[in-house]
Parts: structure tokens; sequence; C-alpha cells
């Protein structure tokens, strides 16, 4: 194109450009302004659920630290349900037994379940169709039915009540939960690792130690945590298999809401709430929840 | 070093014969490659001489001795993994010490034999990484070396070089060769590739349908193979059938549905018998004239053609021709002043010796 | 070797399969053996075996009544979930991104492991008269009436649907992330409205997290017990506290064996429809 005859041609289209580019940065900024938009209406949406959810809790956490006894506002800072509840004798026995059954619980749940996904992942045989299935009722079934039928057969069968089967239960709750999980862990790394380590040398044992169980651990890790995050929380299979004298503190505080309400309540239950939270968090670490992108 | 003998394996899964009286004799230092399509078999011989296959019937003999019923651990063989299967928690050095810690090997020896085997594949100074921060052709040199360290009886290759690239490939096979050479281990090596156990193979073996076709060095193989399976598997080629016309005078002829007598100096099934011949597309030249160029056109097999397709690759020309009741592909080097277009009347010609006949 | 590799697959289920034997499956069995009785098998008294407690709850108005009850609260509640967790998912699968994701989800998920029965009483605290709102209320609002909405049917859903919501925004947010960014441009392009895309591609491909949310909602809040009894006072009779009688204060556990059982039958009438879509995920290894 020759050089004179550029001047007109490009101011008539250089203006079109002009046009068009303003056009098209309004049409970009209005979009920009929809997401923003959108944006601002996700969060402000978000903050309202995250409020619905935790702002009850916070009241219940606040009013264990509030001097009235009847949950009376102004708000006036006080220990003193605390300190009433260092002196709870009940309590103290109910959180031992929490803790101990928790803790037998997860090792348990723990050791079985690992098995069994060992097992289930890596040594296939027919009879896991049996147990697949057997896993489901503890994640499918209301528990009060559970808990129910297994308060029948105990008693019926000489097993009874008390914290021996507050653990079975507690166990049988857990166990698909630790398998699901160190399953989804087995599957995350191929059998042929395994392999490889036979092919090299390693006998069964060592593979297992040197191999497998470093490949799980985080896997396992997890499982126990959450095995013992549901035995610490668990109301309703030891609420119907606790007999008389016998309690775990979530029956402890059960029996106190239907007596009563007291603001030890809120302090005992601020402080398991403050233990389960802290797992959580910890489990977290290991357990990546919804996975990501 | 050392021998593995197979003999007369079977492997059934149900009513599947994953292996069927499988025999083969690997020996000492042979680079032996195992070939066929994915179902063939030879994943499942290999992974029965490595002990996660228990055969059904028959022995694996690992210098005379019968190893079918022993466990991987104890059986002292070496293997390299498709994906390689080193240990992600584990450095470079530990995975190559593994093998050797696992048989309570003194560290101090751990560690000068683990260097010299690095120093081997070349990753010297490679210890302290993890396998993920390693390229993919360096993650397999490590496969290897874990696999070479303790000096192991057998080498078992399971597509090692599936996961590269090409010209990544290529540069490993070379590299493979020559450290099995340095080291002389017998090494079984399983792939679908036939340019790749052409290339490594002292001796390749052709699998289908869990039986072993045929045996034999790679260019033997190529050259003569015994049916139509190996001669398709085993690089391209064109098939004739025909009624056998007997040998005369170390000639035999075949005659195709439409007359035309195909001529072979290989021994034919006696006269009348239906026969299927196959000539490879590098041997079959092609040109207008009615002789190749320089010849006399006397002993040569000449058909007239039409080219249906060129096809153009740079160093090379295939053209697709049909030359009725068949079609040909002819293969020719880009050394031609002129090529052919489609639609161009031809003839194409190969010598009797390149007529091969295959077993029904 | 082949022999003893399938020892090892049964040896290291063995302690499992005991386990659930004798904590599911008897018991479950003898429960429904229970449910034929006619009287608890105590004393001397004759038991004998009949439909007797079936029957009175099919020709008691009452337990139909109740097993309605029950059922409604079941699908009020998750529709509710449905309803607040949808969108929240949506949100955060779609609009939010990086960390603030992750904290997010970490938030909504962090109450869920926590005691239910505690989330449960907090709400107590909120809803009752005197109680925080209306304290709140007097506050502002000197004089106004009090709204105390405790043992009543609504406080019973909020607590539930408090209680129950993270388990919807979980599983759809599962099943919103797995959708490629990539189909949903391909939706913009072939000039579909955000509504469409929404409708068309959105929906579809995340009804099954949505459905295992109905799922896992529906299930446990029919055979809920403690947060109506708890929240619902007179008006938080269901099925569930009916059950939870029988064992604890009227002591007929036969009766409650009858009813547990029929509960059961509505959580399998459920599962089995719901099945096709849970299949591929129930899946353990």
């Amino acid at each position: 194109m020759p050089d004179f005859a550029a001047p007109s041609i490009e101011g008539s289209s250089n203006r079109r450009a002009r046009i068009r580019d303003r056009m098209l940065a309004r049409l970009h900024s209005r979009q920009e302004t929809m997401a923003k938009c959108r944006k601002l209406i996700g969060y402000g949406y978000l903050c309202c659920l995250l409020a619905f959810i935790y702002v009850p809790i916070l009241i219940m956490i606040a009013m264990g630290f509030n001097e009235s006894s009847d949950y009376e506002l102004p708000f006036r800072f006080s220990l003193i349900w605390y300190q009433q509840l260092a002196g709870n004798e009940v309590l103290w026995r109910a959180g031992r037994n929490s803790v101990i059954l928790a803790v037998a619980s997860t090792i348990v749940a723990t050791i079985v379940g690992t098995m069994a996904a060992l097992a289930m992942s890596r040594y296939r045989v027919r009879g896991h169709a049996i147990l697949q299935i057997l896993l489901l009722p503890p994640m499918a079934v209301p528990w009060l039915i559970l808990a129910t039928s297994m308060l029948i057969f105990f008693y019926h069968s000489g097993i009874g009540r008390g914290l021996h089967a507050m653990l079975l239960a507690h166990v049988a709750l857990s166990l698909p939960y630790v398998i699901v999980v160190v399953g989804a862990r087995f599957q995350s790394f191929a059998a042929d690792l395994e392999e490889a380590s036979a092919t090299l040398g390693a006998n069964p044992w060592q593979t297992f130690v040197r191999v497998t169980l470093p490949m799980i651990a985080p896997g396992v890790a997890a499982a126990a945590l959450f095995a013992f995050a549901i035995s610490f929380d668990q109301f309703v299979t030891s609420y119907f298999l606790a007999p008389p004298g016998v309690t775990t503190l979530p029956v402890e505080i059960y029996a106190s809401i239907r007596k009563g309400f007291t603001p030890e309540i809120n302090a005992i239950s601020t402080i398991i709430m403050v233990v389960s939270m802290l797992l959580l968090g910890f489990v977290s670490r290991f357990y990546r929840f919804g996975g990501s992108k | 070093m050392s021998t593995v003998d197979i003999q007369q394996v079977t492997k059934t899964y149900g009513e599947v014969y994953a292996l069927d009286q499988v025999s083969l004799t690997f020996a000492d230092r042979e680079f032996f490659g195992l070939l066929g399509p994915s179902g063939s078999g030879k994943t499942t011989l290999l992974r029965s001489i490595a002990g996660f296959v228990t055969p059904t019937m028959g022995q694996i003999l690992v210098d005379g001795a019968d190893v079918s019923r022993i466990p991987t651990y104890k059986r002292d063989v070496g293997m390299v993994f498709q994906n390689y299967a080193l240990f992600p928690h584990m450095t470079v050095f530990e995975n190559i010490a593994y093998p050797l810690s696992v048989r309570k090997t003194k560290s101090a020896e751990i560690k000068s034999r683990v260097e010299r085997i690095l120093d081997l594949v070349q990753l010297g100074g490679y210890g302290s990484r993890r396998p993920r921060e390693l390229s993919g052709g360096q993650q397999q040199r490590v496969a290897l070396a874990r696999a070479l360290v303790s000096r192991p009886r057998v080498l078992l290759l399971d597509e090692p070089l599936g996961a590269l690239d090409r010209n990544l490939r290529q540069h490993m096979q070379i590299e493979l060769r020559q450290i099995q050479r340095e080291v002389g281990i017998t090494t079984i090596l399983v792939t679908h590739d036939q340019e790749e156990a052409l290339t490594l193979s002292d001796r390749i073996a052709i699998f289908r349908q869990g039986k072993v076709v045929q045996v034999g060095r790679p260019d033997d193989v190529y050259e003569n193979p015994r049916d139509a399976f190996s001669a398709e598997f085993f690089g391209s080629t064109n098939f004739l059938k025909g009624v056998s016309l007997g040998v005369q005078g170390g000639i035999g002829a075949v005659e195709l549905p439409d007359g035309t007598r195909i001529f072979t100096n290989r021994a034919l099934p006696h006269s009348g018998s239906s026969v299927t011949l196959t000539v490879r597309p590098e041997k079959v030249l092609i040109h207008r004239e009615q002789q190749p160029a320089g010849t006399s056109g006397s002993q040569w097999n000449i058909l007239p053609a039409n080219v249906i397709q060129p096809v153009y690759m740079g160093a090379s020309v295939t053209y697709q021709v049909s030359t009725p009741p068949s079609t040909f592909s002819v293969f020719q080097q880009n050394r031609e002043t002129r090529r052919f277009e489609a639609g161009e009347a031809v003839k194409i010609s190969w010598l009797p010796q390149h007529t091969v006949v295959l077993d029904d | 070797m082949k022999v003893s590799r399938t020892w090892i697959g049964y040896g290291l289920t063995a302690p499992a399969f005991v386990w659930l034997g004798i904590t599911v499956f008897l018991p479950l069995a003898v429960m429904f053996y229970f449910s034929f009785m006619s009287r608890m098998p105590m004393g001397t008294a004759e038991v004998t075996f009949s439909l007797e407690q079936y029957a009175s709850f099919f020709q008691r108005d009452f337990y139909r009544f109740l097993t309605w009850r029950s059922i409604m609260l079941g699908a009020q509640v998750t529709f509710f979930c449905v309803l607040i967790g949808y969108p929240a998912a949506l949100v955060l699968a779609r609009t939010v991104k990086g960390r603030w994701r992750e904290a997010i989800l970490l938030l909504v998920i962090l109450p869920f492991w926590s005691n239910a029965l505690i989330r449960i009483f907090a709400w107590t605290m909120v809803l009752r008269t005197d109680g925080v709102i209306d304290q709140v209320l007097h506050l502002l609002i000197p004089g106004a009436p009090s709204i105390g909405v405790l043992y009543s049917y609504p406080a019973v859903v909020i607590g539930l649907v408090h209680s129950f919501v993270p388990y919807m925004i979980l599983t759809c947010y599962i099943s919103l992330q797995a959708i490629d960014d990539s189909l949903i441009e391909a939706g913009q392009s072939l000039g579909g409205s955000n509504l469409t895309v929404f409708r068309r591609i959105i929906l579809p491909l995340s009804l099954p997290g949505l459905l295992v949310g109905v799922v896992l909602i529906f299930i446990p809040v029919v055979g809920s017990f403690m947060e109506p009894r708890i929240l619902g006072g007179r008006d938080g009779i269901m099925l569930g506290t009916v059950i939870e009688d029988q064992f604890t204060e009227v002591f007929n556990w036969p009766l409650g064996a009858a009813l547990s059982f029929t509960l059961l039958g509505i959580v399998a009438i459920i599962l089995a429809l719901a099945y096709p879509f849970l299949k591929n995920r129930v899946k353990v290894a």
C-alpha cells in the first residue's frame, strides 16, 4: 500500500476500530462486573452458611464462660462452670471411659481394617464380596437400628452390656471407614511396587515393612484419626449398650440435657468440641477431602 | 552364568490357555525377545519366570533346577517393570541399595556397589535424588541398576522402554544392549515393538494365543517367516494365494487363480495343494519397463499393476498397487529420479528366492 | 503358592468378618426373630411367635402416623439441605478458587465430625424461650413477645438441617468439581446461556453427587431420635423416639424390634431405589 494513501483510510478504519474496541471493552467490563457480582453474592452466601453452621456452636461455647446459670445476658465472663466441672466425679469417670474406649477402638479398628483393606486390594478372594456387603450396614443403616439390635443380641447371647460391648460396636462402626480410607491408599499405588520388591529379593515381611507400610502410612494415620473421632463422639450405640453406672461423655451429656440445662454441659461440650476439631485438623493434613483438581 | 529352560509350561485361567505347552531355552548371556500381540502369553511367561504366576503344568529350570514352585524373592531374578516401579519413598541410592540391604549386605559394600552401578548407568552423583525428580530415561536407568546390582542370574524386562518417547527409546536401546553385554547376564525381554526386538535380541520367539509360533534369530524370522501370523506380525508383507504346481529343477511354481505363475526356489507342498505365499514390500521393484532395469527379466516374477496410492515418507515411498485379485505394497528407497503417480500402469517384480512359502 | 495366597486373603479378612458378624449380621438376624415374639422372653411367661407386633403396627393409626411423620421429616430436612447445600457446593466448586476453597471446605466439614449431640445442644441455647435469639430481640425491642421455637417441629428441622447440610455440600462439591471446565466452556461456546449450561450440563453431571447426598441425609434423619427428643419436646415424637422408648423406658423389646424392622424396611427401599446411582461410589476396593 502506498504511503500517501494511507492516512485517510487508516483514519476511518482507526476510528471504527476504536469504537469497536470501546464497545468490546464495555462488554468486557460488563462481563467482569457481572462476574464480580456473582463472586460477591457467592462469597456472601458462603459467609451466611458458615454463620448458620458456627453461630450456634459459638454461642454454646460462650455460654460456658457466662456466669449466669440460666444463660442470661448480658454476658459476664467467668470460669466457674469449668471449676465445677473439675469437681464433677461422674463426668470425669465418663470422660475416662470415653478416652479408653476411643483409644482401644482406634487400635483395633485400624489393625483389623488395614488387614482387610490389604487383603481386599492385594489378595482378592471370592469371599470378599460378602465382606463388602457386610461393610454397608454400619454406613447405610441408621445407628439406632444397629444399636437396638446389638442390645438385643448382646443381652441374650451373654455378651451383655458394658465397655466391652461398646468397644464391639465402636469398632464395627469405624471399620468401614478405615477400610475405605486405607483401601483408597492401596489403590493409589500399583501392586508392582510390591512385585518389584519381591524380585529384588525381599521376603513378604520385608516387603510389607519396607514398601507397603510406608506407602499406606498416611492413609492408616488418617483412618486411625477417623476411628478415634467416631468412637469418641459415639452416642447412639453407647447409649443403648451402657449399663447403669458405666457411661461415656456423650451418654452423660444426653442424660444431663434431659434432666435440665446447666452451663457445665456447655463447658464439657466445649472441651469435646475442641478435641474433635483438633483431631479433624490433623486428619485433613493426611487426607484430602473432596480431592482437588 | 545361567540358562533358563522352559519345559512344557501351561497356564490356564478357567477355560483360557494363557500359555499352552510352551517350551523354550534361553542360553547363557543371551538377549532373548518375546514378541507377540497383547494377550498372546508373552507377559504371562515372563511373570511365571519371575514367580508371580504359577504354571498349571510344566517346569521352569534355572541352571537345571526347577524354580516353578519357589517364591519370587528366592529366585534371584532381576526385573525392570513397564513403569519402572521405583519406590517413591526412597532416594535413588536407597532404591538401588534395596536388593542388597534386604540380603543383609554390609553397608560399606552396599555403598561401593551402588556407586559402581550408578556409574555403569551413567547416573553418578544422582544418588540422593528422589525418583520423581528424574526424567523418564533416568528413571529407566535407575530401575535397570536396581535390577542388576545384586547380580541376579536372569534379567527380566517387561516392555522397559514403552514409556519413553521415540528418540530416547532408540538411545536407550543401544545403551541397554551395551550394559547387558558388559554385565553378561541372560536377559529376557517382553515387547510388542518389533523394531525393539530386532535391535536388541540375539534370538526372538513369536507368541500367539499362548503358543510359540516361531523361534530364531531376528533376521532369520524376518526373512523366513513360518506362517502368515509371524510374517505379518514381524514387519509388513504381501500375501498371494494359489495352487502348487510342484518343483522342477530347483524352481517351484504356484499358479494364482487368474493363471499367473509365481516362481519360488523354496520347498513347495506337492502339486495340486493350495499354498500361501508372501513377499516383503522392500523386495519388490516397481518400474514402467517390461523388465527390471539392468536385468534380462528371466527368473523374475513380473506382474502388471496399477498404482493406487503413493505414500511419501521422506526417505522412502510406499506404493499401494493393485494387481488383481490382490493389492500389493511396494517399498522404494527415495533414490529414483522419478516417482509414480496414482493411476499409472506399472510392473512389479521380485526374485524367486524372495517368494516365501508359508505353512497354512 | 496359589493356595497360600488364597489363605492369606481369607486370613487377613477373617477378623473383620467375625467382628461384623457379631455386631451387624447376628444382631440384625436376632432382632428379626425377636420382632415376631409376643412379649419379652423373661421370667416364666410363655412366649409365642406371631405377627402380632407387625399387626399392631398396621392396625394402630398411631404407628402409621408416626412412620409418615418420620418420612416427612426426612423429606423436609433433605429438601432444605439440597436447597442450602447445593448452591453452596456450586459456589465452592465454580467461583471460589485455590486456598480459600480448601479453607472454606474444611470449615464446612469441621463440625461434621464433631459430636452431633453437642451441636443439637447448641441449638437449645439459641432457640429456647429466653434463649439467645429471644434475649437479643428483647435487648433491641424491649417488650417484644417471646419467640422461643424450642420444643416444636421447626426446631427439629432446623437442628437436623444444621447437622446434615455438610454431607450435601461435600457430596455435591465432589461431583461438581469433577466436571471439566472445558465441558462448560464448550456449552457456552455452543451458544448456551448460563442457565442453559447449568440445566443441561452442570446439573445432570452433578446429579449423582446430589443423589448420594440425599440418601446419606434421608436415611439417618428417618432414624433419628436424639434430635427430635432434645429439640422437639412433645412435638418431637417420631418413629425413632418411640423405638428408643421401647428399649429404655417401656421395655417392650419385641415391639421395638418390629418398629426397628419397619424402619429398616423403609431404609432398604430407599437404598434399593438409589442403588443404581450409589453402586459406583460405595465400592470399597
